[in-house]
């Protein structure tokens, strides 16, 4: 009797332990990089970390899944001091059977920046391997902001070039006036001087005396 | 002579300003670092100097000279010294009109790298994501980012010369504006020109002693600096060495393009032009050192940093195939880890072997082209050093890898950008300063306003111009830029100095130097004018043309989109065809002309003589 109690206690750890192993067909293999993304705030690896790892993923595979995942539910093994692992899911309903690769990688992908988040990570420094990330898509804005600073230094340019023009279409029309009023001068004071002169002004016949009076 | 209200410059300091600002440009920024570090770094300031004292300076005085003297464009100068060679002014024409041609597009390539630099991440730092967002795009991954920013995104280059595909419209807008900011510098002719150099000028001197501040205090500037300074002497024994730096010191000047001359003809009759003609020639070498200082800083951090991330790749990879902890592993003892892996595991380390990379500095610094090669998806990457490989678009990628890396590296961009905008501009105006003064000289065209013969000129370039706009005008452009000027170049000055030496009489040349500066020139002068310079000449005119015929069919760079890297290809028959048209048709009109010239005159001496015996006749 008591025998059997302890084999059927052993049963799930020995189970759990054929279930996960190193290039497990539906497991998958996890890297961590925690002193590259975090530097001095870096954490220790330990069971507690392990656990919020499992909880994460149990959250993806629920959320995916909508069924109720539990950590218990998520086997890790073969951890190495690179902080790499190996782990594979179980089936809620029976926990003997392994889910599917592919929906653990979907469960993954759609909930992968929140499982960064949770561990204070990044896709580069956790990785997944075999999984591909899901990259942010690039926020494309209606104008590209190239073509809104060139709109502006052509606008200006063609203001100047249509200032330039004009101040010098004008100023040719000054000049144009200023001549013609210079030549209408010149004959007026030409015409003056030949009316006033009818001849040359003789100044020894003049009143005014050059010598003083004795 | 031409007439007496001719513009003229405001200052001699405007004069200067323009000659700096036209010889100044992008060659002094990145063919001269390049050519440096190809020939030994700082050895090759010797032949460089060299060449300056031989063949630079008098010849910039002799353009400076003829320019000042007949006060009229390349054109009417040549024809007043002798009608039989106003062809040597009309190829001047020809090869600045070509050159104007395909210039302003090196202008629109600065403004759009200068308007994507407004941005919160420069778009040549990171690969633009792919279409179902698991990575970035293919090409890119195979090239590197900026390759990619270039070739894709900037010219969106088709495979080959011969598929041309359709006009970029971001490329085509920017050239619009390149040609529309020209017309606003020319606009009044000189009297604009005048107030736009003084920016031009001194504005890139600024950015670069900023840039000089800045590359000193970046992470392993020092490597490359000192990597310059250290001249490998043996590189003087080498003859292609002495011919790199004579015709570096050659087109550097700009000369025979009919600029210098253009710009001398505004000038006062009594100008001091010598003086001015040193200062300019020392400031262009000294600008061109003064940038090397500043580029190798730049190559030196982005060396560093590159060195560094191989580095770093290998460290991952055997933390990752070791499983060892983080810090086992830091970027000092890479070295000394591998080393005892190899020793401890043996088996697993060989098969590494094909994927580890060989880090190495030197090979970082040596050449400044360095690509990294994707092969496949997988992790295997070479560290590939490309000698043949040289453009001008390479100054773009290399600097814009450069800023990429560096903090605050949308303001380092915009500086840089603004910079070589305005070193181009600067020698655009030059350009077309060359080919509306002749034209300005005609008398058929003296009633056209300035504003309008400038607008016509402006706008036919912008139109045959478009051409480089395509997707395939960056193959056009390089055709243009290795045969359109380069040999009818060294050919108009070879003749400009015979002629001016020979034909016109070093006597006559003395005493119209003496009339406009008061002393005759210096033995030094007529030595160089009357030999060393037009041997130089003929030396390097040989070596074109056998280099040319030695080289075979004549190939260019093909960008490959599915390998992401450029592919040396052969030019199609056409492409031959018109490399042929560009190099005889700016050099024949000097034949041309004179045939034309010397019909034109036994024609009108027939004439003459036939009036002259009717008139005997009746008289």
């Amino acid at each position: 009797m008591l025998g059997r109690i302890v084999f059927f206690l052993c049963l799930p750890s020995v189970l759990a332990a054929q279930l996960c192993k190193p290039n497990a067909a539906e497991g998958f293999k996890v890297r961590l990089s925690i002193k590259t993304a975090l530097g001095d705030k870096a954490y220790e690896w330990n069971r507690n970390q392990r656990f919020l790892f499992q909880a994460a993923i149990a959250f993806a595979m629920s959320h995916h899944l909508e069924l109720e995942f539990n950590v218990s539910n998520i086997l890790v093994c073969d951890e190495t001091p690179r902080v790499s692992f190996w782990f594979v899911v179980t089936s809620p309903g029976d926990p003997s059977r392994l889910v599917g690769k592919e929906s653990v990688e979907l469960a993954v992908r759609e909930s992968r920046s929140r499982i960064n988040n949770i561990l204070l990570l990044n896709d580069a420094t956790l990785e997944f391997v075999g999984v591909l990330p899901t990259l942010t898509a690039p926020v494309k804005p209606a104008t590209p902001s190239w073509l809104i600073v060139f709109g502006v230094v052509i606008g200006m340019v063609g203001a100047g070039i249509v200032f330039l023009l004009v101040s010098t279409v004008v100023q040719k029309k000054r000049k144009k006036n200023e001549v013609a009023e210079e030549e209408d001068d010149d004959e007026e004071a030409q015409m003056k001087r030949t009316a006033g002169n009818e001849g040359i002004y003789n100044t020894s016949f003049s009143e005014y005396d050059r010598n003083t009076q004795m | 002579m031409a007439s007496d209200d001719r513009d003229n410059w405001e200052s001699p300091l405007q004069f200067v300003l323009a000659c700096v600002s036209y010889a100044v440009g992008l060659g002094n920024v990145w063919r001269f670092p390049y050519l440096c570090q190809m020939h030994g770094g700082g050895g090759f300031l010797i032949p460089y100097l060299v060449m300056l004292l031989l063949e630079g300076v008098p010849l910039f005085y002799l353009e400076l000279a003829i320019g000042q003297k007949m006060r009229l464009g390349s054109i009417g100068a040549w024809t007043a010294i002798s009608p039989y060679l106003g062809g040597l002014g009309l190829a001047s024409v020809v090869t600045s009109m070509y050159l104007c041609l395909y210039y302003n597009i090196i202008n629109a390539w600065s403004f759009w790298y200068l308007f994507h630099s407004f941005q919160s991440v420069l778009p040549w730092a990171a690969c633009p994501v792919n279409s179902n967002r698991t990575g970035p795009i293919e090409e890119c991954e195979k090239a590197t980012s900026t390759q990619y920013f270039f070739y894709r995104e900037t010219l969106n280059i088709s495979p080959s010369i011969e598929k041309s595909g359709g006009i970029h419209t971001g490329q085509a807008l920017c050239f619009l504006l390149a040609w529309v900011i020209t017309y606003l510098f020319i606009i009044r002719g000189v009297k604009s020109t005048g107030k736009v150099v003084y920016f031009t000028a001194t504005f890139p001197y600024v950015v670069l002693l900023i840039y000089l501040i800045r590359g000193m205090t970046l992470h392993g500037a020092l490597n490359g600096v000192k990597y310059m300074f250290t001249p490998k002497m043996e590189e003087l024994a080498n003859p292609t060495t002495w011919i790199n730096a004579a015709t570096q010191i050659f087109f550097s000047l700009g000369l025979g393009f009919g600029s210098l001359i253009a710009f001398a003809s505004y000038n006062q009759y009594h100008n001091n032009f010598e003086r001015q003609a040193i200062i300019v020639s020392l400031i262009n070498s000294g600008t061109s050192i003064f940038a090397s200082i500043v580029t190798f800083a730049v190559y030196g951090f982005k060396a560093t940093i590159n060195y560094e991330n191989c580095l770093d790749r290998t460290r991952i990879l055997l933390l990752n195939s070791f499983n060892l902890a983080e810090d086992s592993i830091i970027l000092n003892n890479v070295f000394e880890m591998i080393e005892k892996l190899n020793t401890t595991f043996p088996e697993q380390f060989a098969e590494l072997s094909n994927k580890l990379e060989d880090c190495n500095l030197e090979n970082e610094l040596s050449t400044s082209q360095t690509h990294h090669l994707n092969l496949g998806i997988s992790i295997l990457r070479l560290l590939w050093i490309t000698q043949a490989v040289e453009g001008t678009g390479l100054a773009f990628i290399v600097y814009s890898e450069a800023i990429k890396n560096m903090p605050l590296s949308q303001l380092w961009s915009v500086l840089y950008f603004f910079m070589l905008l305005m070193l181009g501009m600067g020698s655009m105006l030059g350009n077309i300063t060359a080919i509306t003064t002749p034209l300005r000289d005609f008398r058929f065209l003296s009633h056209v306003s300035n504003e309008a013969l400038n607008g016509f000129v402006c706008v036919l370039c912008l139109l045959l111009g478009l051409g480089f706009t395509t997707r395939s005008g960056n193959y056009w452009f390089t055709m243009f830029n290795d045969y359109g000027a380069t040999f009818s170049l060294l050919l108009i000055v070879l003749f400009e100095v015979i002629t001016v030496s020979y034909i016109y009489g070093i006597k006559r040349f003395e005493k119209d130097i003496e009339d406009m500066l008061g002393h005759r020139p210096n033995w030094f002068w007529k030595i160089m004018w009357g030999g060393i310079s037009p041997l130089l000449l003929i030396g390097l005119f040989l070596f074109y043309v056998i280099n040319y015929i030695q080289g075979g069919t004549p190939t260019y760079q093909a960008w490959n989109k599915d390998l992401g890297k450029s592919e040396q290809t052969e030019y199609p028959l056409f492409g031959q065809a018109f490399i042929g048209l560009l190099l005889v048709s700016s050099v024949s009109c000097i034949p041309l002309t004179a045939l034309y010239i010397f019909c034109q005159r036994r024609k009108h001496a027939q004439r003459q003589k036939q009036q002259r015996t009717v008139n005997t006749v009746a008289a």
